[in-house]
């Protein structure tokens, strides 16, 4: 394919009379033997900001990916830039989910040891990212102060890039792009990860830039959009296809309900009927407190939700329950009945627990297949080291089957779209049928649909007595068999309740 | 204190030199039970004291650090390590004494120095552990007679020890007992639970001795390891700037290119990597190797013999009596060199370019690890110590060179390897003068393919595979390769 003028256009005429910004003209893209896109058009006139919605799986990243010249494809891909503008002639592309991989001074890290105190700071930190950013494309830095305080993000400065969130990761994403404001903006999930009050600041931030003259490509099935979304399409059968409104656009057919698997429908094995118990647990970085004094108990099979805004400490609390973080040792803290420090290893209490979360997905082995990541369930790895017996082979096809992967089964877990991937790693955290479930935020990244059908499984699954911890928004869609909460602030209980009494949710 | 390998009679050299036992995972399902309750005190806690601290404690076992009074009050770096991730932190004197385990983790030129002061605080018969044998073997400390000396040593970097153990998995680890130490009998029960407690278990345990570890280590990094790896990033950097070749290009070349080119050694051995290559480069790279073999044999074989007689270790011995003065010498050199100085330029290099337009590092890395391994055999350390030496370490070395050049590797590495690479990379240049003036773009910088058709012989072709194929450290690596279960990417630029 060609990619005609992307960065030093010559525009084709004068302006004033400029063409459309885009034109796609019979795209074709495969996947081994999947056809993703065929003689896909689309023209993408001035003033024209598009919303891109429709199925999981439809194309949507991969389309976005060709034009932004990050995935090649049969076909033309013509830029028409302005070259008049003051805007930059080129086009970006803000992934859904982004994927930090190339972290300068660290080669192994895994996310766990975010939680690990270490005196040297040898990576790269916020700040001086923006600033490096701002040398290479040219931009004043008083410009993004005023990005960083609407998004909440000025505390961060000096983070180190890998301490960084995945929701953390994606709002910096945004951040450069709102500040380098490309005559193309393509940014697909804006809304992911952002609490509520976030989103409404990014619709009001992307008008602006829209009055400054970028135009938009949004790919998502939210409904609270910018104002300045005047075109609505999707991709069916390979083929843009515009349509009049937002509602228009394809909703994925309701899921078959199938039978559980025998093995989910036996309630787990209690090992103690205590759960969790904090009695005034506390957790700093040297003057940082991040928890203070926290006192909970989880008792078995009860289903709780966990919410708090970005930064009260959410995550960390997790890292104590699932055994992950370094100062649990210190601390009043009882996990399934043992006192923390006791004798017992984090593969004892592991085996007793299972976790998605945002980062733990993020740094998930990419070279693992579907099949290899349910079974690595089993051992509570990240990606399959050993042989497996043929019943727990048995176990790990059933699963699968029941979670409708099979035809995905030996296809790499990374080149499946994100809702897929979600599922196939819960089908990794229930294999074994733990007694604790922890999501954290789990639906991060996926769309209303996907969402619907994940919390549908999650009641499924719970329905044997499992005790879940589910940590999700405010106003996002939830599981409906939650039934107590627990909210955090500033690193604080703010309230434990009964989801019952609180009209909140 | 005298080398301890030179006061042994040959027989006994021979029969220290040869252990090497590649451990089956049955060995390791008592778990962490010969260290269950018992006092594990770390002396250090640098890169490898904390994240081998931190998987130890996660596995069940009681760890604190002592550190010197100087460091805690002065509330040095490792005193903040220890006690932010809540270990317990005390002095010598407040911990050494209640110690079952006492864990030297500091660097190898403290050893003396550390292990005199905490042996007499040691109670009896108790276990001291080292990473590393040189000061046992080479130094010829000597240790009381009641306590049980035992060496555990992860082949990785501190921070991959943890990121592997928190994946559930591990990184490849070797251990041994000191014959002269062990007077209970519990000294391979509580290395394999040690090993047990950081995840070495899970990714192939190699029961090695004291002496076996120390000259098989010494003579890789070295050599191919640090020392080839430097020589020939340098002179293919200084090779492409002569000729012309974008500086920014030929930075980014160097500095990744070894990366990739070991990613593919470390997943389908010299023949692996060899194979990525089209057939009429395959053929020149195979020559271009030969040639390197020849001139760099003698070289190879006197680091070799200066390391077995303790030649190497007394010189640089008396390098830290004089305050390392050559050693911080010569680094200050390294960070004046070309390469160093030149950033990596903002070009794309496909995966596949890194091979086509860097022949000559193919080359050099297939004649240095054959070489490590041929004259270490021939030394008398088994193939299977000669091959984690050589080839499996290569790719973990490029890595840290793809990370910040050679500045970076040298940081990483321990003061012995740094100093042991100066030593090669100075004598091997001079070597290399005639070779490299017969170097051009083909083999450095540009496509080696580039205008040519493509045919080769048949025969020649067969017989370069066959010569590749049959080498024993692709036929010892296949098989050590096949146990460590999972290979991972390293994660490139």
């Amino acid at each position: 394919m060609t990619h005609s003028n992307m960065n030093n256009s010559k525009p084709k005429s004068l302006s004033g009379d400029l063409g459309p910004i885009v034109h796609v003209s019979n795209l074709n893209l495969q996947y081994q033997y999947k056809l993703v896109l065929k003689n896909l058009n689309w023209t993408i006139n001035r003033g024209e900001n598009w919303l891109l919605g429709g199925i999981s799986g439809s194309g949507k990243s991969s389309l976005a990916k060709v034009i932004a010249g990050l995935q090649n494809a049969v076909g033309e891909v013509e830029f028409n830039f302005n070259i008049d503008s003051a805007l930059p002639a080129k086009v970006l592309f803000v992934e859904s989910w982004y994927q930090f991989k190339n972290v300068e001074g660290v080669a192994n890290f895994y996310y766990q040891q975010r939680y690990t105190s270490l005196q040297a700071k040898e990576t790269l930190t916020v700040g001086a990212e923006l600033i490096s950013y701002s040398k290479e494309n040219n931009l004043e830095f008083a410009e993004v102060e005023k990005l960083l305080k609407a998004l909440n993000f000025s505390s961060l400065r000096n983070s180190q890039l890998l301490e960084l969130s995945s929701g953390e990761h994606k709002k910096l994403q945004l951040i450069k792009a709102l500040w380098l404001k490309p005559q193309l903006l393509i940014i697909d999930q804006p809304y992911t990860g952002l609490d509520k009050d976030s989103r409404k600041t990014l619709n009001s931030l992307l008008d602006e830039i829209c009055a400054d003259g970028v135009q938009l490509i949004l790919i998502c099935n939210d409904t609270e959009l910018p104002a300045s979304i005047n075109c609505f399409a999707e991709i069916r059968e390979g083929q843009l296809v515009q349509v009049e409104s937002r509602e228009m656009i394809s909703t994925a057919p309701e899921r078959t309900s199938r039978e559980l698997p025998d093995f989910l429908k036996q309630s787990p094995v209690y090992s103690s009927e205590n759960i969790v118990k904090m009695i005034d647990v506390s957790i700093s970085y040297g003057e940082k407190m991040v928890l203070r004094n926290i006192n909970w108990e989880v008792k078995a099979g009860e289903k709780w939700l966990l919410q708090g805004p970005n930064g009260s400490g959410k995550s960390t609390l997790l890292s104590l329950v699932n055994g992950d973080h370094p100062q649990s040792y210190a601390n009043n803290f009882y996990l399934f009945g043992n006192k923390r420090g006791s004798g017992e290893s984090i593969w004892d209490i592991k085996q007793h627990t299972g976790i998605i979360s945002p980062e733990f997905h993020w740094y998930f082995d990419a070279s693992s297949t579907v099949w290899q990541s349910v079974a690595s369930g089993l051992f509570d790895s990240v990606g399959l080291f050993r042989q497996l017996p043929f019943s727990q082979k048995a176990k790990v096809d059933e699963l699968i089957e029941f979670f409708d992967l099979t035809e995905n089964k030996d296809d790499l877990l990374s080149s499946l779209p994100l809702g897929k991937q979600r599922l196939v790693l819960l089908a990794r955290t229930i294999i074994k049928n733990p007694e604790l479930l922890i999501l954290d935020e789990p639906c991060q990244g996926l769309d209303q649909q996907q969402t619907q059908y994940f919390n549908q499984l999650v009641d499924e699954l719970c329905n044997n007595g499992m005790t879940l911890i589910y940590v999700g928004h405010f106003e996002s869609a939830l599981p409906s068999c939650l039934e107590k909460r627990i909210v955090l602030e500033n690193g604080e209980v703010k309230a434990i309740e009964s989801i019952a009494e609180s009209c909140l949710v | 204190m005298a080398n301890y390998f030179n006061t042994l009679p040959l027989r006994e050299k021979l029969n220290q030199l040869g252990v090497c036992e590649f451990m089956d995972n049955s060995e390791f399902s008592d778990g962490v039970n010969a260290l269950k309750g018992k006092k594990l005190v770390i002396v250090g806690c640098g890169a490898q004291g904390l994240n081998q601290g931190l998987n130890l404690r996660d596995s069940g076992l009681d760890v604190s650090y002592a550190l010197r009074k100087e460091a805690i009050d002065g509330k040095r770096d490792s005193w903040k390590n220890a006690t932010e991730n809540n270990f317990t932190v005390g002095t010598y004197e407040e911990l050494i004494p209640n110690a079952d385990v006492v864990i030297n983790l500091t660097p190898d030129k403290q050893h003396t120095a550390v292990v005199n002061a905490v042996m007499p605080l040691m109670k009896q018969g108790a276990t001291l552990s080292y990473s590393h044998g040189f000061n046992i073997v080479e130094e010829g400390m000597q240790i009381r007679k009641d306590i049980t000396v035992i060496m555990v040593a992860p082949k990785c970097p501190g921070s991959e020890v943890r990121a592997e153990y928190c994946r559930g998995f591990g990184v490849p680890t070797l251990i041994a007992v000191h014959p002269e130490n062990d007077p209970a009998g519990k000294g391979l029960a509580e290395a394999k639970a040690y090993c047990v407690g950081t995840g070495g278990h899970r990714a192939g345990v190699l029961l090695s001795s004291f002496v076996a570890e120390v000259k098989s280590d010494l003579m890789g990094e070295q050599t191919i390891l640090c020392g080839l790896l430097q020589t020939g990033s340098i002179l293919s950097f200084d090779k492409m700037i002569e000729k012309g070749i974008d500086a920014g290009y030929a930075s980014k070349l160097v500095q990744y290119g070894v990366e990739v080119i070991t990613e593919a050694l470390k997943h389908g051995g010299v023949s692996g990597m060899m194979d990525r290559l089209s057939n009429v480069a395959k053929v020149k790279a195979f020559e271009v190797s030969e040639e390197l073999k020849d001139i760099m044999r003698p070289l190879f074989q006197k680091h070799q013999d200066d390391i077995m007689s303790g030649e190497f270790s007394r010189t640089m011995m008396e390098d830290w009596a004089n305050g390392d003065k050559n050693l911080l010498k010569w680094r200050a050199e390294t960070g004046e060199t070309a390469f160093e100085k030149t950033p990596a330029g903002d070009v794309k290099i496909g995966e596949q370019e890194y091979f086509d337009n860097y022949l000559l590092m193919v080359a050099f890395v297939r004649a240095g690890v054959e070489l490590a391994f041929e004259t270490m055999v021939e030394a008398g350390i088994k193939p299977e110590s000669a091959y984690y030496e050589s080839l499996h370490e290569t790719p973990l070395i490029a890595n840290t060179i793809a990370r910040k050049k050679l500045f970076e590797m040298n940081r990483v590495i321990s003061d012995t390897a740094e100093y042991g690479c100066y030593l090669f990379d100075q004598a091997c240049k001079p070597l290399l003068t005639d070779f490299m003036k017969k170097v051009d773009t083909d083999l450095v910088g540009k496509n080696f393919n580039e205008g040519k058709d493509g045919s080769v012989d048949n025969i020649t072709l067969v017989n370069i595979n066959e010569k590749l194929r049959s080498h024993q450290v692709e036929i010892v690596g296949a098989r050590l390769r096949k146990a460590m279960t999972a290979m991972k990417a390293i994660k490139t630029a």
